[in-house]
């Protein structure tokens, strides 16, 4: 489905995404590692992309659940760090990511015995999820309203249209810069500093209000197409 | 065009996000869902369905809420199967498990062509979940509700829960840690407080004062208050020994305030031992409050300086969001759902003893602008995630995502 329009109006599209429990749960590292490959793909959407959308604060240096818990609930900073390294969006599907993610786990428990059976302080919990997307009605066609249109839509809008939109893109492009790109070399400079935002290190509100930040200075001058 | 309660709701939460959920309620236009509990006032489910029930109304949607009629030996046995749920050990007679099966089908026929009738029925608990099993003709998806902490059950209750809960199309946990292997999707979704009811809406300072003076709690040094029912797992005897532990350091008083449930007849056992723990300490307010005293619990809430929650077992915790909606931070018990709600540092502390408790009680007093800045923070959070619109939205998406059947877990509809 062609979700914003990318050349003629922008259609502001929502998702709602709901975590779901799949029974597996790892407290060592090698369980971790024994747990991956079983896992659906939607568990690895979730504790990659998913955990953007459920009560989380912006604190954490690292951009999936893996590392969090490699650092904070295992204290490996080094596999966290390995793990923090992986960037999702240049995986083609999930599969790969989950290849990479099986490497980088196989690779740390190679280097000693005792990672395989050190405890962890929490358990880590795989939670896959549901999602469905639907089509919010909300159109804008002109530049100068394009900035303000992001400022109302919901935050699942926002989600769907900017994280998930790097994930859909064989580019790894959000959908505003796909969008943009039909105005040319007017919107060059603004889809230059949407493409240099760090998506993960931020709670989905600051992030919605960079992207904001961002539309609003580059696009004043912009009109109707 | 939008209702006043809607735009009420969109003036907290933003008229975007009232959009959205408008938009999500839109699809299940003309469906009709039915709740089912074992309560109607006090406890947390009671409350949520009390906000629930008139939103989904107003969203345009046919909901209905009914609540199961039980005698005293059937909330013992309920009580039981809780507690034990919660870990305890023990299991349940052959006379309590009789006295489910028979309440479970007094109310089943008196249910029958509502819940039989309906396109969606979530019961909620383990109180009515045979209720299921006694609809042969139902129509309907039904959903399981838990509400509690169920990451270590006591193994052989579970055994009975499970049968009755097996056949359902779907169940919700509050956290991943509380679910269990179970043959039908298990959802993930936390429950919330209403910004709008008596409980939480913004209250004067004079009325905060008045409260106060007519529960006969002095103004006149920092109030530490722990709002729960008088149940053992949320440990009220813990927060005594952690304000007499802080005592030492601090001029402070306590404040323990509750009230009991129609379902928990435990209660005035606890009551008894916390007096009991009380008795001779005139800084140590122990309220029993009637079951909708909501608006003299905003106050307390309101006025206090710092909000205990050291419960050692917990399902969620609202007590715990509605504090923080009142820019307080919590010190919670490191257990169930307060984990999902206290931050570390961020919007308060989560502790496992009464030491703990205290330690932070004095810093909490001591560091008036961290405090305080804990405070907004704690407020912003509960916005973002613990809102009932929130949860609202995350019911109707299951609904939908369950008419979606099995199949790819993303779908455009």
């Amino acid at each position: 489905m062609n979700t914003t329009g990318a050349n003629g109006p922008f259609r502001f599209m929502e998702c709602s995404l709901l975590p779901v429990s799949t029974g597996f749960r790892a407290q060592t590292l090698r369980e971790l590692r024994s747990a991956v490959p079983e896992i659906p793909e939607s568990s690895l959407y979730y504790h990659f992309w998913g955990r953007m959308l459920r009560p989380h604060i912006a604190e954490s240096e690292f951009n999936n659940d893996f590392a969090s818990w490699a650092d904070g609930g295992l204290g490996d900073t080094e596999l966290a760090e390995a793990l923090s390294a992986v960037n999702p969006v240049k995986c083609k599907d999930l599969g790969e990511l989950r290849s990479i993610l099986e490497d980088i786990l196989e690779a740390r428990l190679d280097q000693g015995d005792f990672l395989s059976w050190k405890k962890a302080d929490r358990e880590f919990y795989f939670i896959a999820c549901k999602k469905f997307m639907f089509d919010t009605g909300k159109v804008t066609s002109s530049l100068e309203d394009f900035p303000v249109a992001v400022k109302t839509v919901s935050r699942q809008s926002f989600f769907h249209h900017f994280l998930d939109g790097r994930r859909r893109s064989p580019e790894g492009k959000d959908d505003f810069s796909l969008w943009l790109e039909q105005f040319g070399e007017g919107t060059a400079e603004v889809r230059r500093l949407l493409g240099r935002v760090d998506s993960y290190l931020f709670s989905l509100g600051e992030l919605k209000g960079q992207i904001v930040s961002i539309l609003e200075k580059g696009l004043r001058k912009g009109g109707k197409k | 065009m939008m209702s006043d309660m809607l735009k009420q709701y969109g003036e907290v939460i933003g008229f975007h996000a009232m959009d959205s959920l408008l938009a999500i309620a839109e699809r299940l236009r003309g469906k009709r869902i039915v709740h089912v509990n074992s309560t109607r006032a006090g406890g947390g489910v009671a409350e949520i369905l009390s906000s629930m029930v008139p939103l989904s109304r107003e969203l345009g949607l046919d909901v209905s809420w009914e609540v199961i009629e039980g005698d005293e030996p059937f909330f013992a046995c309920t009580k039981t199967l809780h507690n034990s749920l919660q870990g305890m050990a023990g299991g349940l007679s052959e006379g309590q498990v009789a006295s489910y099966t028979a309440t479970n089908e007094r109310n089943a026929e008196k249910l029958k062509e509502s819940l039989e009738g309906a396109d969606y029925v979530f019961i909620h608990d383990p109180q009515p979940a045979a209720l299921l099993g006694m609809m042969p003709g139902r129509k309907g998806k039904w959903i399981w509700r838990c509400h509690i902490d169920v990451s270590a059950p006591n193994r052989s209750v579970w055994r009975f829960v499970k049968k009755q809960v097996e056949g359902y199309d779907a169940s919700i946990f509050s956290l991943p840690d509380f679910a269990q292997p179970l043959s039908h999707p298990q959802f993930l979704i936390t429950p919330s407080i209403d910004p709008l009811s008596e409980k939480n809406i913004p209250l004067s300072k004079a009325e905060v004062e008045k409260t106060y003076r007519e529960l006969g709690v002095p103004r006149d040094k920092p109030v530490i208050l722990q709002v729960s029912r008088f149940d053992r797992f949320k440990d009220p005897l813990g927060v005594i020994e952690s304000y007499r532990i802080a005592r030492e350091h601090a001029d402070i008083r306590l404040v323990l305030a509750g009230g009991g449930a129609a379902d928990d007849p435990e209660s005035g056992e606890v009551l008894s031992a916390v007096r009991e723990a009380a008795a001779g300490d005139p800084d140590i307010s122990v309220l029993v409050l009637p079951p909708d005293a909501h608006r003299a619990i905003n106050a307390l809430q309101s006025g206090a300086d710092v909000i205990v929650q050291k419960s050692t077992r917990e399902g969620f915790g609202l007590t715990v969001s509605e504090g923080m909606w009142k820019r307080k931070p919590v010190i919670g018990g490191d257990v169930g759902g307060i984990r999902l709600q206290v931050i570390n540092r961020f919007n308060g502390f989560r502790v496992r003893s009464p030491e703990g408790a205290a330690i932070r009680i004095r810093y909490l007093l001591t560091h008036r602008w961290k405090r305080e800045r804990m405070g907004v923070n704690a407020r912003q959070y509960v916005l973002e995630n613990f809102l009932i619109t929130g949860q609202l939205r995350n019911y109707l998406s299951l609904l939908v995502t369950l008419d979606g059947g099995e199949g790819e877990w993303e779908r455009w509809i």
